[in-house]
């Protein structure tokens, strides 16, 4: 079944800049997908739109128009881990988690006995259960991370949306990040992320969408579309994809 | 047992909050006997049937002074707690977008016109300071470069130094023996004005506002994450912002129309409510409401029992929050916060 649907996607800004020009591609689902491009490539708008956050004909979501979802319904289907978030106030972790939960709870509801389960499991999953009683003000820049993918799992929607999700990392923390996804992944949930670094997209990705200047340069699968040829072409730079016994390199 | 330890949280800031309550319904019943009639200080009366003078100043100026205070303190608190939670900031309240300034501009605008009727004065100073948060809004529309929350305060910022520097102007022109001396009071703020009429004028919107605010406790932490992130778990971040930033100023510019500006409620509450209860605004708000009750009904009741001239309030409030807002900043250096 295909999980996300783009049929000719354009997107403007107000400004007159053109963003993504006649962009189409089907995601199937359980699958995991690098939008993988420089910056200022589209990758970012790209996830908007499927997001809902910008607005544009042409999105189906599991067969069924984007734009005829209700917020909460869309929220039930996709969620979002952003690169970032505002730690303005001290929230517990458990607090933050059940953030996720918002789009199960009536319009002026606040979350129930099995809400606060399911934010403890999502969590124990991100490996920070034992910290739920912490400030997220204490959080270091690694457990940040966790805890945006813990409210986004507590969201138990079918599709991810995953900005830059390792780019700030060290590689410890890299790593515990790509256990979970390969975790969410055989959960058969759809991971789309977006990328700059082709290394992280060839380890996670089942599929990958290269964008350059607004533009879809190819689609398919990680081992179709990744390669020396393509990646120059991409970064308008030297690119050289290498296999190393059963692991690939790019550099 | 991970959802037992929550609910046992649940249950302790339940037990505070009605705890506040009893203590604010107390107070305030001890409260209508403390004035300087008969003498300064608490008079009990046993019967009050057979006092006449007692059971006037009772009901009809203690008892709407005391309910004032409280629907103020709830309001004011409840409209700086939500600013904070909206603008993802700590240190906001509803001045911070050129509501009070606004409002000041209003009232002392009528003051000076001639026609100081107090409902012309809350007519004026509620016109002006939604007319300040609409020029905020609009002018942080217009602007082209940073983010939304930059946009706003320094909108917010022009907005109220264009009101003050009008302020400044109807000051310089008052005439000095009494329109000026009734503008200075209404800055400086005070419920020695209150009775049945203006709570009755105020009270079903101000109710209709805090409950409102109330209903959206626990929506109000999610308004506080980045709009998008807002967005992407099911709310209308737009919608709620509008609909929210419209009742708590709403509130705030009726409540102090009456009251005069009273500062700090709206900035401190929250912060010691947060202390109490922890951040989620579920038990962080109603405790803020209560707490801003109870902060704004001690005050008054000092500032009209301890000296033999009344106190205003808005100097009450700013002395004592200004010390408890540098307390509370000390405490968090000391454990090592931003």
């Amino acid at each position: 079944m295909r999980s996300v649907q783009m049929e000719h996607i354009s997107y403007t800004y107000p400004t007159g800049t053109k963003a993504l020009h006649d962009i189409s591609l089907e995601i199937e689902e359980g699958s995991t997908v690098a939008l993988l491009g420089a910056n200022g490539a589209g990758k970012s708008t790209l996830m908007d739109l499927l997001l809902g956050w910008k607005h544009s004909q042409g999105i189906k979501l599991f067969d069924k128009p984007l734009s005829s979802y209700g917020r909460k319904e869309l929220g039930r289907c996709m969620a979002l881990v952003p690169q970032s978030e505002n730690y303005n106030f001290s929230f517990t972790l458990l607090d933050y988690t059940l953030f996720g939960r918002a789009p199960y709870l009536s319009e002026m509801g606040s979350p129930t006995e099995n809400d606060v389960d399911i934010a403890y499991e999502a969590l124990k999953e991100v490996g920070l259960a034992s910290y739920a009683k912490r400030s997220i003000t204490s959080l270091s820049g690694g457990e940040h991370q966790l805890l945006l993918l813990s409210r986004a799992i507590a969201q138990q929607s079918k599709v991810l949306l995953l900005d830059e999700p390792t780019s700030a990392l060290d590689p410890a923390n890299r790593q515990k990040v790509m256990k979970i996804l390969e975790h969410l992944h055989e959960q058969k949930k759809t991971l789309i992320f977006t990328t700059h670094d082709a290394n992280l997209a060839y380890e996670l990705a089942t599929h990958v969408a290269m964008l350059k200047q607004g533009n879809l340069l190819c689609f398919g699968t990680k081992e179709e579309v990744v390669t020396t040829e393509m990646l120059t072409t991409l970064y308008e730079t030297k690119m050289t994809v290498c296999s190393i016994g059963e692991k690939t390199l790019i550099y | 047992m991970n959802s037992s330890i929550y609910k046992q949280e649940q249950k302790r800031n339940r037990i505070i909050l009605l705890l506040l309550c009893f203590i604010l319904l107390v107070l305030s019943f001890l409260f209508l006997f403390a004035g300087r009639y008969p003498k300064g200080g608490f008079t009990f009366v046993k019967n009050l049937s057979e006092n006449s003078m007692m059971k006037n100043i009772i009901v009809n100026v203690r008892l709407p002074r005391i309910l004032l205070a409280i629907m103020a303190g709830a309001i004011l608190s409840a409209a700086g707690f939500t600013f904070q939670m909206l603008f993802s900031n700590p240190l906001v309240e509803p001045g911070f977008l050129g509501v009070s300034q606004g409002a000041a501009f209003g009232a002392a605008l009528v003051i000076v016109a001639g026609s100081g009727s107090s409902i012309m004065i809350q007519l004026s100073a509620s016109f002006f300071g939604l007319l300040a948060l609409g020029s905020s809004y609009f002018l942080a529309k217009k602007f082209r470069f940073g983010g939304w929350l930059l946009r706003l305060v320094l909108s917010g910022i022009a907005i109220s130094a264009i009101f003050s520097s009008g302020l400044g102007v109807i000051k310089l022109v008052a005439e000095p023996t009494k329109d000026l001396q009734d503008i200075t009071f209404w800055m400086m703020g005070g419920l020695w004005n209150s009775n049945w009429n203006q709570i009755f004028s105020i009270i079903p919107v101000v109710v209709f506002c805090l409950l409102v605010i109330y209903s959206y406790r626990w929506k109000l932490n999610l308004l506080s994450l980045q709009e998008k992130t807002a967005y992407s778990v099911g709310l209308n971040p737009k919608r709620d912002r509008t609909i929210l930033l419209l009742v708590a100023t709403i509130g705030t510019t009726l409540t102090i129309s009456i009251t005069g500006l009273i500062g700090w409620v709206g900035l401190i509450m929250p912060h010691l409510s947060r202390k109490l209860f922890g951040s989620d605004s579920k038990a962080a708000l109603p405790g803020s409401m209560v707490m801003g009750a109870l902060f704004l009904l001690l005050c008054d009741t000092i500032g009209r029992t301890v000296l033999a001239t009344e106190i205003p309030i808005g100097l009450l409030t700013s002395f004592i929050g200004a010390t408890i807002f540098i307390i509370i900043l000390s405490l968090r250096h000391q454990e090592g916060k931003a």
